[in-house]
């Protein structure tokens, strides 16, 4: 029986034609032989022929039901469709272009933000079975730390006493400089335990991995190149394995090369190159406990929980807190990796997910609305097509294919664009990590056809049923419909309509916000001038440079030369600079209970620091160079250190100490200075002490020097001035200051855009929903408004009228919009600055704005409406 | 013509259409009428689910049609059963009767 199925369905899809002929007079046959029978039983033939007809039902309706049981039906109704859906759509290419652009927007803008998290956080991690990794991190339960990195002997601990992990490995940054060449080159290295590369399971190219005694001293003169330095310093020499580099003026041999596909950390941002990997040498703090500096990750054995391993690393961590001081304070927190690394974009990306989904649900909504437009002037075809046999299922079906049809050349049209969109997305980001791991793939494609799908059900659902359900009788009468036809359908449009204006505000909301707070942002006093202000970094191979006195010799001639080049009006430097570098930590008051727990920032600084800064000095004297070894100790304090430490006090000439391990001397103040933003521009300043470079040397600073003009035309005068003293002496990290401000508010400012970006094509889409309702209303009430007219009506209130009509629609979204805005605007608070989730200005500009667009939106069709002369709309009929 | 009546259950629909083609070949209102005579009128089958059940029945391979004359010159097709609609009439039977028996039964329980 099967086959015989299968003989028919190919018989029917192969003699389509022949079988329909066949039908036809099989059918009509049937009808003359019904007429044959009520002549016999006595009728006229004329009454016969009729009466046949009734029992009949119609020839085509009979036929069309034959149709639907016969073998491959679906299939061929399903070609049928699609056919004529193509032949729909390039009879009115104006509405198939207009419609396919705003779904291709749609779709595309979504599927390019999707492919941005899928990779950044869904995909697995670059390594094979990433998803046996963990990172783990120190705490400090009483301190509310949660995120601590780890010393390097709390991590051998670790290592050595756990049994639930394959391999554990530690990592950290480090700078290295590497010698040879036209000029000593600042490289940027990873200094690791030896482990690393069995735990992540990659093999470098060339050479070997380090073995497990190498990062041991006397053994730990290793070093392994990126792909990319291999290339560019060593010149893709192969041979280059077991050959001696210089490296912080010591011997180091090359063990290995990296593939060039591989990245360490992942969550190094694309812009970050890493130049090599070495053992922990070059780290003074390898053997400190108490300087938590690395971070340690590791791989599950197969089998083990992560529970396990927490409760694991849990009990080994009361032994150590026990035996150590340092770590009597510190728990531990075993935490799955990938999930670790998009956690600090992942609220912004799911706002923008968010943002965009909305941008195509208004998509969905303007196409829906054409789609209603259309199906008012394809009434009349739908009627005939009902009259000749074709069901309401049908008939939804053929409109659903139709969408569908929409929906596919708008998704294919929105993978191009989704395909240029990323690329545009990731060379305008910020630095997100694995951003450049961003690609269309499978996934990706998975995502698209499945949002190209939802998206025809969505706008073809409301536009299909309308259209299918037309009274058989009004549609195919001649006239009389102009009048009645579509208030059902007008309503749908109106809702619609007032949807589109809803979302848009809820997204011109969210736009608004962002604008405002990066606004305040760009307002913030920073303390400093980062106006003509160039910086670098210097920093001192301890090899090299061994003795404090012979650091800060080095500093204070290279701070001489830069101060003296032509075009600087004073340089200065310091190991902790804002939005630079960091030196956070404990200090003691003088006369107060010791308190480990008063942290502030202690920058040691070079006399000039302030003057290169703009940094205001307030009270007192700022440091000389006399200010030194044999000399009172003295220390500048900032206003916020003024209110924290002696609130009620004159501070000057109290004393305070740096417990930073350098010697524990009292410091005297003689100076209070203006705050500083230390960390950002929109975390608030913190207390800072400064002590002068030459009582407190230190082997690593960031200089800064103020010019008079354009400040990067001085990076080459600047190297030259710190190669005048050291040949060797690279200089590293050279920025404005001003490029250092704008990096950091980069994100913020990305974000604005996008959502602002997005919030216009929002109020584009809802514009042009809103026009097109008022054109058409205007379009169906011609002869009522020529009647209007006729019996009195001034143009004006005509204009009224309609322009009253869409202003209704528009205040109505405009409501529910706040409401949805009040809602949802919460989501983005931690992204705000200065101001609050739900502030009224922005709510009522944008409200204003949006009703002010479909004002004017409206008023153009109520212009042409105002035009009508009543004689032609009353002949139109 | 009540409603109900035109309700058949497709299957019984078929079984009848089995049944009526069982004593020899007959045009689509042929079927219909026999229908309509072995019932004494109690199932009247309208065009529109008669001529869908023969085109599918013909499709499974229970029937097959020829054209011939009908009895005033008029050309007209013609259903007849296959080997397959044989069996197929005494399964349905077959299972009718047990169906029918279970009805009964049920309905005269309680």
């Amino acid at each position: 029986m099967a086959f015989a199925r299968m003989k028919s369905l190919l018989r029917n899809l192969l003699h389509t034609q022949r079988e329909e002929r066949e039908l036809d007079k099989e059918v009509r046959a049937h009808e003359l032989l019904l007429a044959d029978e009520n002549i016999r039983a006595g009728m006229n033939p004329e009454e016969a022929g009729r009466q046949a007809r009734l029992e009949l039902g119609g020839v085509e309706q009979v036929k069309e039901q034959v149709r639907e049981i016969r073998a491959g039906h679906l299939l061929e109704m399903l070609g049928c469709d699609v056919h004529y859906a193509a032949r729909m759509m390039r009879r009115s290419p104006g509405f198939t272009t207009t419609a396919v652009l705003t779904l291709a927007l749609g779709i595309g803008a979504n599927t390019a933000v999707f492919s941005v998290v899928n990779a950044v956080l869904l995909r697995p991690l670059p390594y094979p079975d990433s998803d046996r990794l963990v990172q783990m991190w120190s705490t400090n339960p009483k301190a509310n730390r949660w995120g601590m990195w780890t010393a390097y002997p709390r991590f051998e601990d670790w290592r050595r006493e756990n049994t639930v992990f394959e391999e554990m490995a530690t990592a950290r940054t480090w700078v290295i400089s590497i010698k040879g060449g036209d000029h000593p080159e600042s490289l940027f290295g990873v200094i690791t335990s030896s482990q690393i590369f069995q735990l992540l399971r990659v093999q470098p190219m060339l050479g070997r991995g380090f073995l497990p005694e190498e990062d041991q001293p006397g053994h730990d003169h290793v070093i392994i190149l990126s792909y990319g330095l291999w290339q560019r310093r060593f010149g893709s020499d192969r041979d280059v394995i077991g050959r001696t580099v210089d490296v912080d003026q010591q011997n180091y041999t090359v063990i290995g090369v990296m593939p060039s596909d591989f990245r360490f950390p992942p969550e190094l941002p694309a812009s970050y190159r890493v130049d090599a990997w070495l053992p922990p040498a070059p780290d003074p703090s390898r053997n400190e406990r108490g300087s938590n500096n690395y971070y340690t990750f590791a791989r599950l054995k197969p089998g083990v929980t992560l529970a396990q391993a927490q409760a694991e690393m849990d009990a080994i961590n009361d032994g150590l807190a026990e035996k150590h001081s340092e770590d009597r304070e510190l728990g531990v927190k075993v935490v799955g990796w990938r999930r670790q690394v998009g956690s600090e974009v992942r609220p912004a990306l799911l706002i923008l997910v968010g943002a965009i989904s909305l941008v195509l649900l208004i998509a969905c909504a303007n196409v829906a609305n054409l789609l209603l437009a259309r199906g008012a002037m394809r009434q009349r075809e739908a009627a005939l097509r009902q009259a000749l046999g074709a069901g309401r299922a049908r008939l939804i079906r053929q409109f659903l294919t139709e969408s569908l049809l929409l929906a596919v050349f708008g998704g294919a049209v929105g993978l191009l664009l989704a395909y240029q969109g990323v690329d545009l997305f990731i060379r305008l980001a910020p630095d997100i990590p694995r951003l450049n791991e961003t690609t269309i793939d499978p996934h990706v494609l998975i995502f698209s056809v499945v949002l190209t799908l939802g998206t025809a059900l969505i706008f073809g659902i409301a536009p299909a049923l309308q259209g299918s359900s037309t009274d058989l009788q009004d549609s195919l009468k001649e006239s009389g419909s102009r009048l009645t036809i579509g208030s059902t359908r007008a309503k749908a449009r109106s809702v619609l309509v007032v949807a589109e204006m809803a979302l848009a505000l809820m997204l011109l909301a969210g736009a608004g916000l962002l604008v405002r707070s990066f606004v305040r942002v760009q307002q913030v006093d920073l303390g400093f001038n980062p106006k003509n202000l160039l910086t670098a970094f210097v920093m001192l191979p301890p090899s090299k440079y061994p003795e404090p006195r012979r650091q800060a010799l080095f500093f204070h001639e290279v701070m001489d030369r830069i101060a003296s080049l032509p075009g600087v009006e004073c340089a200065g430097g310091a190991d902790s600079a804002p939005m630079l570098t960091n030196d956070t930590g404990p200090v003691s008051i003088e006369g107060h209970p010791v308190e480990p727990e008063i942290q502030a920032e202690r920058p040691k600084i070079t006399p000039d620091y302030f003057c290169a800064m703009g940094i205001r000095l307030l009270r007192g004297r700022t440091f000389t160079w006399a200010d030194s070894e044999g000399s009172l100790p003295v220390a500048i304090i900032s206003e916020s250190a003024v209110r924290q430490y002696w609130p009620n006090e004159d501070a000057m000439g109290k004393r305070v100490k740096l417990e930073d391990g350098s010697a524990p001397v009292w410091r005297q103040v003689i100076g209070i200075v203006g705050d500083v933003r230390q960390d950002s521009v929109v975390e608030a300043a913190r207390p800072e002490v400064y002590a002068p470079l030459l009582q407190v040397p230190v082997p690593y600073l960031a200089l800064t020097a103020r010019t008079r003009a354009e400040p990067a035309v001085l990076t080459a005068a600047v190297r030259q001035a710190v190669m005048a003293v050291d040949k060797d002496q690279p200089l590293s990290g050279i920025k404005t200051m001003e490029q250092v401000v704008e990096d950091s508010v980069a994100g913020r400012r990305f974000q604005m855009s996008l959502l602002a970006v997005f919030a216009t094509i929002a109020l584009g889409l809802a514009a042009i929903g809103i026009y097109g309702l008022m054109s058409y209303t205007v379009n169906q009430r011609t002869h009522e408004i020529g009647i209007r007219m006729a019996l009195g009506a001034k143009r004006g209130e005509i204009l009224h009228l309609v322009v009253r009509h869409g202003m209704i629609l528009a205040i109505v979204g405009v409501v529910l919009g706040t409401v949805g805005a009040l809602l949802l605007t919460r989501f983005l608070s931690s992204m705000l600055y200065g101001v609050g989730a739900n502030d009224p200005t922005t709510l009522l500009s944008v409200a204003t704005l949006l009703i002010g667009v479909a004002a004017l939106a409206s008023y153009i069709p109520a212009r042409r409406a105002m035009r009508v002369d009543p004689m032609v709309a009353l002949r139109y009929e | 013509m009540a409603p109900d009546q035109t309700n058949l259950l497709q299957g019984t629909l078929h079984m009848m259409i089995l049944k009526a083609l069982a004593l020899g070949e007959l045009h689509g209102l042929g079927v219909s009428r026999r229908i309509e005579q072995i019932t004494k009128g109690t199932f009247q089958v309208k065009p529109g689910s008669l001529f869908p059940a023969l085109h599918r029945m013909e499709e499974e391979g229970w029937l097959e049609s020829h054209w011939g004359e009908s009895e005033n010159n008029r050309r007209a097709k013609y259903y007849k059963l296959t080997g397959a609609g044989r069996r197929q009439l005494e399964a349905e039977t077959k299972r009718w009767g047990r169906v029918a028996l279970a009805i009964t039964r049920t309905l005269e329980a309680s």
